[in-house]
């Protein structure tokens, strides 16, 4: 029962959150409002029991994805951002009527027609074991991963630095 | 609480990050649609593996972790790019980012 109302409560705190950052016009509630959303699927995740993926969701989205997020805005918007200009790009009616045509023809009939299973297995603390398993099969991927997120460093620094500031280097020297 | 819960509120998630990423104008706001549909899938992820037949097999949890790397991966190098692009044209309207379109 407590189960239930607490998957009620962060699943429409989820849904808000979403919703909000979405249509927000003003950028930074938008922002503020995709942290709240992020940290009710850290709680979502908790009630699956991954309390490990809980901890990472609200280290690398709240911590580090929301805050790049807003400095991103701050370069590049007037922080107010509500200026009476128009949000939604032309032809947003067809975004929307994509968005639910997914839902209605895609997505539902998919989930209704599917065989789930309805019971859960108990489980036991899962941090350790997923030590190994990064250790042991999935060493490879670690690895790969971390090269991604050093490329992704440099190159993010290299892209965001342009073209221009390299020439007035070059012209100093 | 059964999957089918789990498995609807992450296909509305992915539906309004697909209304947002498909109706809003500027470039930062598509990213943050494009992480909502990421942590629905992530969502999904999460709940199949604590429903599936053996969850001491940590496949969905691994998966999710290799996925919020390559999301924060992914925002990192989208925002340079806003960046770059606001520095260029002096705006992240995507709408006003026409130059390939023939006049």
């Amino acid at each position: 029962m407590t189960q239930e109302i607490t998957f009620w409560v962060l699943a429409v705190i989820a849904v808000c959150g979403a919703l909000l950052a979405v249509w927000r016009r003003n950028l930074i509630h938008g922002v503020f409002a995709l942290m709240i959303f992020f940290a009710a699927l850290a709680g979502l995740f908790l009630l699956l029991l991954a309390e490990f993926i809980a901890a990472v969701q609200i280290l690398v989205y709240i911590g580090a994805v929301g805050v790049l997020l807003i400095f991103a805005i701050m370069l590049t918007e007037r922080v107010t951002g509500d200026d009476g200009r128009r949000v939604t790009a032309r032809g947003w009616l067809w975004g929307l009527a994509a968005a639910v045509a997914m839902f209605v023809f895609l997505l539902l009939p998919a989930i209704q027609k599917a065989d789930l299973s309805q019971t859960t297995q108990p489980i036991k603390p899962s941090v350790e074991a997923l030590g190994h398993q990064l250790m042991n099969p999935y060493v490879v991927t670690l690895e790969v991963l971390a090269l991604l997120l050093t490329a992704a460093l440099i190159g993010a620094v290299a892209v965001a630095q342009g073209a221009q500031e390299k020439e007035d280097e070059a012209d100093d020297s | 609480m059964t999957l089918e819960h789990y498995l609807i509120l992450g296909a509305v998630l992915f539906c309004i990050g697909l209304l947002g990423a498909l109706t809003r104008r500027n470039a930062v706001v598509v990213l943050f649609s494009i992480e909502i549909m990421l942590n629905a899938a992530n969502l999904n992820f999460i709940a199949f593996w604590r429903f599936g037949e053996n969850p001491a097999v940590l496949d969905g949890p691994l998966f999710t972790l290799f996925t919020i790397a390559v999301a924060a991966a992914e925002v990192a190098v989208g925002l340079a790019l806003v960046i770059a692009v606001y520095r260029h044209f002096k705006t992240v309207d995507l709408e006003q980012l026409d130059t390939l379109k023939e006049k």
